[in-house]
């Protein structure tokens, strides 16, 4: 454990805990869009900005990707800290102005409209935080998007433009991106991912058939299941439901209940 | 007698290779009639403009522009009659007077060359040339006589700073990298040089090539890393074929490899080909790049010294100080020290370019002024015009106004003036230069060269470049210059790399010095330096024109009209600004006004 200032306050924190970790358990609150508890830090959308102090230097840093180390100071609402974020969060908007999640993080931050038109272009309000491509690589192991083109042509992107093939429509990138850009298709028969140009076979429950998510998905999660487990991936939450219900009233076939009303199994 | 040609890329560029076999086919002829001329080649001479040039010993003779055709007369005369050719060597602008020796031309008198001292008189390919120049004498110095503790301390002594263009003292870089923990560890030298008007790296690299391995060899004795990297762009197949060859040789020669020189001491150096990238010039990027992954930066609260390539203790080092070493081992860092300033130690290259006489590569101890670069050095400013300003530190340094000439030249003072060292690049402007269009044009270079990883410099060098587009084009609007430094100040202070960090440079020097120049586009859409297109008018000067009609015939909008032999009249209104007339017009009647 060690030691740092936080706005004054004096906070405990974990060897490799980053300063927007340590931060966020001391009540601070910090803005930001790229960084996210599964993945690696990244750094890219430059909201989370902090003063730090270490060996007598202020400096504005990035608290996404900043090491806690003892006796750090770190300033998270300073006039400077804020107008930067103020100015990162207007050429954001600049870039994505239909938005919501954008115009709602921005309002309260103060940021109304930017000062700035639109020069670069935004597929679907993307802002390019990297945490699809991040999730993508580093938690599924697909890395079946990336980044392609450079600076403002910049964008995400299947391998050499084409359909993502190693896609396995598991939908984490949805469930990350924090402007909703990504949409995901849950049909019948196929899971799809028009943004990557990524369509795979739908799953089925095993008992009533409805469609319950993508196939390659469930069988990625099959293989890494302790054995006897495999069952939780083959049923559709009701026929899940079901089963469990089943399994309740038996066990407890003969005697009384002793569960709360709302927790006790509906009778099949 | 020795011939020595120019074969680097400037001189290639302009015919060194038919020079070279004209003399390699007239030398195989001679071999029987007279003594044996050794025929040589050599690189990165300096004075590249003048190229290809041809040196000739004994006699210290200097030919300049030596074209395929001057052969037969420079054998005629200087090889088999011991005579100088007076049209190829220099010729004093001023007093017309010619120079035989490059020692009595201006251009080098005023030099200090240590890191080029061997170029264009060592041939690149030979290490044996190398070392007959007391090449690896350095090293073998560092390895047999001193610890690496004591190399280190030679360094820090000498107050050797990064010449990369941060101008991190190497020695503490080194020191961090010996002590962090963590094995292996690496050194890579940055030959990345990506800056428009930059090839001083480039000239190091093709013209000894062995002096930067021979850096590189005592660094990684010092930090204790066994394994280094030369990380190349590969727009440089000239370089990487000398570096190439060098490695091979010193490893041939047991320099490089297990136990070198007998001391025990073991390393390897390889080259990697960079894609391009003007990003992975920076560090990290660059160590990305190495790794096989996208060539993008990534924060660095935890040192490259301490994580870097592969996340070992990694030593990045660009080729101008690692050549720069071995003659502060050979010397001593006291030596080193008492050549420059203050605060900046020894010599810097720069490439010396745009509107000035003699461009090429200098050499010249820290501290001395503009002036003496740009006007003793570089021969003032081309075609008799004003000089207006000198841009220092590639795309992201900063314009220093012709007012500023005397201030001296060093890491320091630099950024004072707000611009940078930078890796070296020297671009003079004249007065026909308009300062906003030269930060639109340098904004533009670093919005293309941007990764786009982070939002500051992806969406605010973007958003700069638009304003200056737009004031450029006369579509300027009041209050257009505060939003540009309001950009300045967020992508300085919050983008994630120096390219985003910096970038605000070109656009904060030429407000500040040449801030009139962008009032005058906005509010009067003028263009003051007649360079923007549609902020300036061209018109006929009646007392000048001839009435050739040479103009009337060039312009393709039909604007000019006029009788032969009469004044001839451009119709504003139909003038596209192309220009084509100012060009075609013989007797100056035509101007910009």
């Amino acid at each position: 454990m060690m030691k740092l200032t936080i706005d004054g306050e004096e906070v405990e924190a974990r060897d490799g805990d980053t300063v927007l970790d340590a931060a966020r358990r001391a009540g601070a609150e910090i803005p930001e869009l790229c960084a996210h508890p599964a993945v690696s830090p990244y750094g890219a959308c430059r909201l989370c900005l902090v003063e730090v102090k270490r060996n007598g230097r202020t400096r504005m840093a990035a608290s996404c990707c900043y090491p806690v180390s003892d006796g750090l100071t770190v300033l998270t609402k300073t006039e400077k800290v804020q107008r930067a974020r103020r100015g990162v969060m207007e050429l954001l908007l600049a870039r994505a102005p239909e938005s919501q999640a954008l115009r709602e993080l921005g309002a309260s931050m103060g940021v109304d409209e930017p000062r700035f038109p639109t020069v670069t272009h935004a597929e679907r309000d993307c802002i390019l935080c990297g945490l699809c491509v991040n999730v993508c690589r580093e938690v599924i192991g697909a890395a079946a998007i990336s980044f392609a083109g450079r600076g403002v042509d910049r964008a995400l992107a299947a391998p050499f433009l084409q359909s993502a093939d190693a896609c396995i429509g598991c939908g984490a990138c949805a469930a990350v991106c924090p402007v909703g850009s990504i949409e995901i298709r849950w049909g019948d028969d196929e899971v799809e991912v028009p943004t990557f140009g990524a369509k795979v076979p739908a799953a089925r429950c095993e008992e009533c058939g409805t469609p319950i998510g993508s196939a390659p998905f469930r069988e990625r999660v099959q293989g890494q299941l302790a054995a006897g487990l495999s069952h939780a991936t083959e049923l559709c939450p009701s026929c899940k439901q079901q089963h469990a219900a089943a399994g309740l009233s038996r066990a407890n076939r003969g005697t009384a209940s002793t569960l709360p009303a709302s927790a006790r199994p509906v009778p099949l | 007698m020795t011939v020595a040609v120019c074969m680097d890329t400037c001189c290639r560029a302009k015919g060194a290779e038919g020079v070279w076999s004209a003399l390699e086919a007239a030398r195989r002829q001679l071999a029987e009639e007279v003594a044996e001329v050794e025929l040589k080649q050599t690189a990165a001479h300096g004075l590249c403009e003048r190229g290809p040039l041809v040196m000739i010993q004994p006699g210290d003779i200097f030919y300049l522009n030596v074209q395929e055709e001057d052969v037969p007369e420079i054998v005629r005369e200087t090889i088999l009659g011991g005579r100088v050719v007076e049209s190829l060597l220099y010729e004093d602008p001023e007093t017309g007077k010619k120079a035989t020796s490059s020692d009595e031309i201006p251009f080098y008198a005023k030099q200090h060359r240590i890191v080029l001292r061997h170029n264009g008189v060592i041939d690149p390919t030979s290490i044996d040339d190398y070392v007959a120049a007391h090449g690896y004498e350095a090293l073998a110095k560092a390895l047999t006589e001193m610890t690496p503790e004591e190399v280190i301390a030679e360094v820090h002594l000498a107050g050797l700073r990064g010449r990369g263009g941060g101008g991190f003292p190497t020695a503490r870089k080194w020191r961090s990298c010996r002590e962090a923990a963590g094995e292996p560890k690496y050194v890579i030298c940055n030959g990345d040089e990506g800056d428009p008007g930059a090839f001083m790296d480039r000239s190091i690299m093709e013209g000894n090539p062995h002096a930067v391995i021979e850096g590189i060899i005592i660094g990684a004795y010092a930090i204790g890393a066994h394994e280094g990297f030369i990380y190349v762009r590969n727009e440089y197949p000239l370089a990487v074929a000398r570096m190439r060859e060098a490695i091979e040789a010193a490893r041939g020669h047991g320099l490089l490899g297990p136990d070198i020189l007998g001391s025990g001491f073991s390393f390897d150096l390889r080259i990697n080909r960079g894609g391009g990238a003007f990003v992975c010039g920076e560090s990290t990027a660059l160590m990305a790049s190495l790794e096989g992954r996208v060539g993008e930066p990534r924060e660095k609260y935890v040192h490259t010294v301490e994580a870097g390539l592969h996340d070992k203790p990694t030593c990045l080092n660009n080729v101008e100080t690692w050549a720069n070493v071995p003659e502060i081992i050979s010397r001593g860092g006291e030596w080193f020290a008492s050549i420059g300033t203050e605060g900046s130690k020894g010599t810097k290259v720069f490439s010396l370019v745009g509107n000035v006489r003699n461009t090429g590569l200098v050499e010249v101890p820290m501290g001395m002024t503009l002036r003496e670069i740009v006007y003793d050095i570089g021969g003032g400013v081309a075609d008799g015009k004003a000089l207006k300003a000198m841009q220092t530190g590639g795309p992201s340094g900063g314009c220093i106004p012709a007012s500023l000439l005397d201030s001296p030249v060093d890491f320091d003072r630099l950024s004072e003036l707000g611009s940078m060292m930078g890796s070296g690049g020297l671009i003079v402007m004249d007065e026909d230069t308009c300062m906003v269009n030269v930060a639109r044009y340098f904004v533009e270079f670093l919005q293309e060269e941007s990764c786009g990883k982070c939002t500051a410099c992806r969406e605010g060098v973007a958003q700069m470049s638009h304003i200056l587009n737009r004031i450029c084009n006369g579509d300027g609007r009041e209050g257009d210059v505060e939003l540009l430094l309001d950009l300045c100040d967020i992508a300085e202070s919050t983008a994630l790399c120096a390219l985003g960090r910096t970038a605000p440079n070109p656009v904060r020097s030429t407000i500040k010095h040449f801030g009139e120049e962008y009032h005058e586009h906005i509010r009067e859409k003028h263009c003051p330096a007649r360079e923007c297109r549609g902020l300036f008018r061209y018109e006929i000067l009646a007392e000048q024109c001839t009435g050739c009609g040479r103009c009337l015939k060039e312009c393709p909008e039909e604007a000019i009209t006029g009788e032969r032999k009469q004044p001839h009249v451009i119709e504003q209104a139909k003038c596209v600004q192309c220009g084509a007339c100012f060009e075609a017009c013989r007797f100056s009647a035509i101007a910009k006004v």
